[in-house]
């Protein structure tokens, strides 16, 4: 039967896909300590340094870095995905205890351990508070030194990472304490220096120890009215992980002074290895046994690394590919069923496409206390993004199939099964193909956030690069993703001339 | 005892009534036409055979027992059912249009193959046909490999839905010829809706005429158009010779 070499070329195709070589991260069998870090260029530099004092101390160590903002890394830590990240007293008091004034800090432990059974290690001695930073060169054309000096500057453009803008304790506390009134964009903070430099804005958040505030030339204005909160850096950790890594942690207390941080965050931004600067702070502190010999230095950090570029194309294939098999297993016999049922189409239908109107971020975010950080949860969103394209496309091509041959297919005696399985889905194949080519160019392009919640693919490199504020390496992402999803189109296209004999595509010309 | 039983059939769309309180015996071995102007419920009382209408009340006996609605596929399959604009599948091929249901109801390949042969060779089509789709076939041809599909199974009754009714009319005499010849090598009860009366005529022996939902006269087709039985009756076959 044609239907039958039909099946044998999608099996082939199924097992070239599975048979690639990609690893996804799994759950291990000895669990390391697993570190994680939001993803700006001092989250990482805190989080490599405790990695490395406690790889130093014979600890296994997971690194789990540059997944997304305050609320996911919360979410993992309080779920256990993670152990430790790296985290600010003020983000601590406001975006996770969500507290109105301001409190001691030994009432914000008490709070973290009673909700959460979470503990605030000792800090590591540096404040890294918010501040509003402009180019040197407007602030003084324009004589601008305080935040409050802003007032009746109508002309000037804000723009603001997407966190600052909306948090109680950045744009929205600030313009009420400073009765300012301009309207700020919201964008990737790694974005708004650049813009700024290039004058496309004059007013963006920074954070006091940012190593590209030099870089760009930018000038801090100074918060004469005392309201961005202390923002004193200490690692956050899970209650339960073990005491001798809680006590070991703790030697980093009161060891860096935020010039040192501004230093090291720039030798970052400047291109040299992060293990590298992360180990040369931890041997001029003292901190290093030495017991373990420290990696290898790395070189040549910004040229192209294409065995890294190969495993995230893989592992993103991988996802997607997971993703829109575990929807088209779904979402074809839901498809039928759903046919079959008649009236219960539209609300099923209408329940898929509420599920595509969740922005994929969120949607990935929902996904954390389900299925923790990782593959799992990527695989499972892109699974649900999945679903409406191939259902809609699947429904739709059965309930167009031209009522002639459904009474005949039943007038001649064929069972309910025996119509679907050797009429109606033959028949439905080629719009639903359709269906799945959408749903796997949508996956490969939602996939690239999939790093946001540590799952690898060619948003890591996206991820970075734009924590690095470094065009090459998003480039690194963006252009593989680009072309594999160039690529998926055109294999479906051929896969289609393939499988589908051309008469069934102009069936109802006739 | 006869292979199709109506008694006391009505069926309702609604409030409307597409067919009143019919009670009629079809006479087996024989081709039965049922004429009357569209809408006078033709194709309802057709579909109320192999169980594709349900009736609204009285029974249909169809192989001297009533319809048991719940094993329909199994009756259908007994019954050969073939419709205007022919029906085939468009996906597959001229030889798995007609041979479809043997392999689902497991005949052996042989068995299939030679039945395939037999029924092609009296409808004039080359067996070189049996790779081919619909649409490279004209309507002609398309209309014969459904009359092949509809008898794959030899069935004992036979029910046509205006098959002929899209075909020009040089074709359609060809058509008509093969079914002639056809009902002579395997005598069957055939059921033809048709509103063409030249055509019922020319095929069936005894005509059934319509009139909204009631059977306004039975008998053979000669007799019918002979004494036509009321008005109605007489008005219809004037209109369709005429015209």
């Amino acid at each position: 039967m044609r239907s039958r070499t039909w099946r044998r070329r999608i099996c082939l195709v199924l097992a070239v896909l599975m048979a690639s070589p990609g690893r996804l991260p799994g759950p291990e069998k000895e669990r390391p300590i697993v570190i994680g870090c939001k993803q700006d260029v001092e989250g990482t530099v805190l989080a490599e340094i405790m990695a490395q004092l406690l790889e130093d101390r014979g600890f296994a160590v997971d690194r789990r870095f540059s997944l997304g903002g305050t609320l996911i890394y919360f979410e993992a830590l309080k779920r256990g995905s993670i152990d430790v990240y790296p985290e600010y007293s003020g983000t601590v008091e406001q975006a996770i205890l969500q507290l109105p004034g301001r409190v001691s800090h030994a009432h914000m432990r008490e709070l973290l351990g009673a909700r959460f059974k979470v503990e605030m290690l000792e800090f590591f001695g540096f404040s890294n508070t918010y501040a509003l930073a402009m180019k040197r060169t407007t602030a003084e054309r324009l004589g601008l030194k305080r935040i409050s000096d802003l007032k009746g500057h109508a002309e000037l453009r804000f723009g603001f990472s997407n966190e600052f803008k909306n948090r109680a304790d950045g744009w929205i506390g600030l313009k009420q304490a400073y009765r300012l009134t301009a309207e700020p964009v919201g964008m990737e903070h790694a974005l708004t220096y650049g813009a700024i430099s290039e004058g496309k804005l004059d007013v963006t958040d920074a954070y006091s120890t940012d190593g590209d505030l030099k870089k760009f030339d930018l000038v801090l204005l100074e918060d004469d009215r005392h309201f961005f909160p202390a923002y004193l850096a200490m690692p956050l950790v899970r209650g339960e992980l073990n005491d001798s890594a809680k006590r070991l942690l703790e030697q980093l207390a009161g060891t860096m002074t935020a010039a040192e941080l501004q230093s090291l965050n720039q030798s970052v931004q400047e291109g040299k290895s992060l293990r590298d600067v992360a180990a040369q702070f931890l041997r001029s502190k003292g901190l290093l046994t030495g017991e373990r010999q420290a990696a290898a230095p790395e070189v040549a950090e910004r040229t192209i690394d294409w065995p890294f570029l190969l495993r995230c194309t893989l592992t993103h294939v991988q996802l997607t590919f997971l993703g829109l098999v575990a929807g088209m297993a779904v979402a074809i016999p839901l498809g039928a069923l759903v046919y079959g049922l008649g009236a219960m189409s539209r609300p099923v239908l209408y329940v898929t496409g509420i599920l595509q109107t969740i922005p994929s971020i969120a949607l990935l975010a929902f996904m954390i206390p389900l299925f923790g950080i990782g593959a799992r949860p990527a695989i499972a969103a892109l699974f649900l993004y999945s679903l409406l394209p191939i259902l809609n496309n699947t429904v739709t091509a059965l309930v167009s199939i031209d009522p002639v041959l459904r009474k005949v297919s039943v007038g001649m005696g064929l069972t309910a099964w025996q119509r679907l399985r050797y009429i109606e889905l033959p028949l439905a194949a080629p719009t639903i193909l359709v269906g799945i080519k959408t749903a796997a160019v949508i996956n490969i392009g939602t996939a690239t956030l999939a790093a946001f919640i540590g799952a690898g693919g060619l948003g890591e490199p996206i991820v970075t690069g734009l924590a690095l504020n470094d065009p090459t390496l998003i480039l690194q992402g963006a252009v593989p993703a680009a072309l594999l999803a160039v690529i998926t189109e055109l294999a479906f296209e051929l896969l289609q001339r393939v499988v589908v004999p051309r008469h069934l595509l102009q069936k109802h010309a006739e | 005892m006869s292979e199709i039983l109506f008694q006391g059939v009505s069926k309702f769309y609604g409030q409307e009534p597409a067919l009143h309180d019919v009670t009629v015996a079809f006479v087996d071995g024989v081709t039965t036409a049922v004429v009357g102007p569209s809408g006078s419920g033709k194709s309802t009382l057709l579909q109320l055979i192999n169980g594709l209408v349900r009736p609204s009340s009285g029974t249909v006996q169809v192989h001297g027992k009533p319809i048991d609605y719940d094993r329909l596929a199994e009756l259908r399959r007994q019954i050969g059912y073939a419709v205007q604009g022919t029906g085939l599948f468009p996906h597959l091929t001229v030889e798995r249009n007609i041979t479809l249901l043997a392999r689902l109801v497991g005949w052996n390949t042989e068995r299939i193959r030679s039945r395939a042969q037999e029924l092609m060779e009296r409808v004039d089509l080359p067996w070189t046909f049996a790779t081919r789709y619909p649409h490279e076939l004209s309507g002609g041809q398309q209309q014969r490999v459904g009359l092949c599909r509809a008898m794959m199974l030899q069935p004992l009754l036979f029910l046509l839905d205006e098959p002929f009714g899209a075909l020009d009319p040089v074709t359609r005499n060809d058509i008509q010829q093969e079914f002639l010849r056809l009902q002579q090598s395997e005598p069957r009860t055939i059921v033809l809706v048709t509103h063409d009366l030249g055509e019922a005529l020319k095929l069936a022996q005894r005509l059934i005429v319509l009139d909204r939902g009631r059977i306004a006269q039975h008998g053979p087709g000669e007799e019918v158009v002979n004494a036509p039985a009321d008005e109605f009756v007489r008005n219809f076959f004037q209109t369709q010779l005429k015209a």
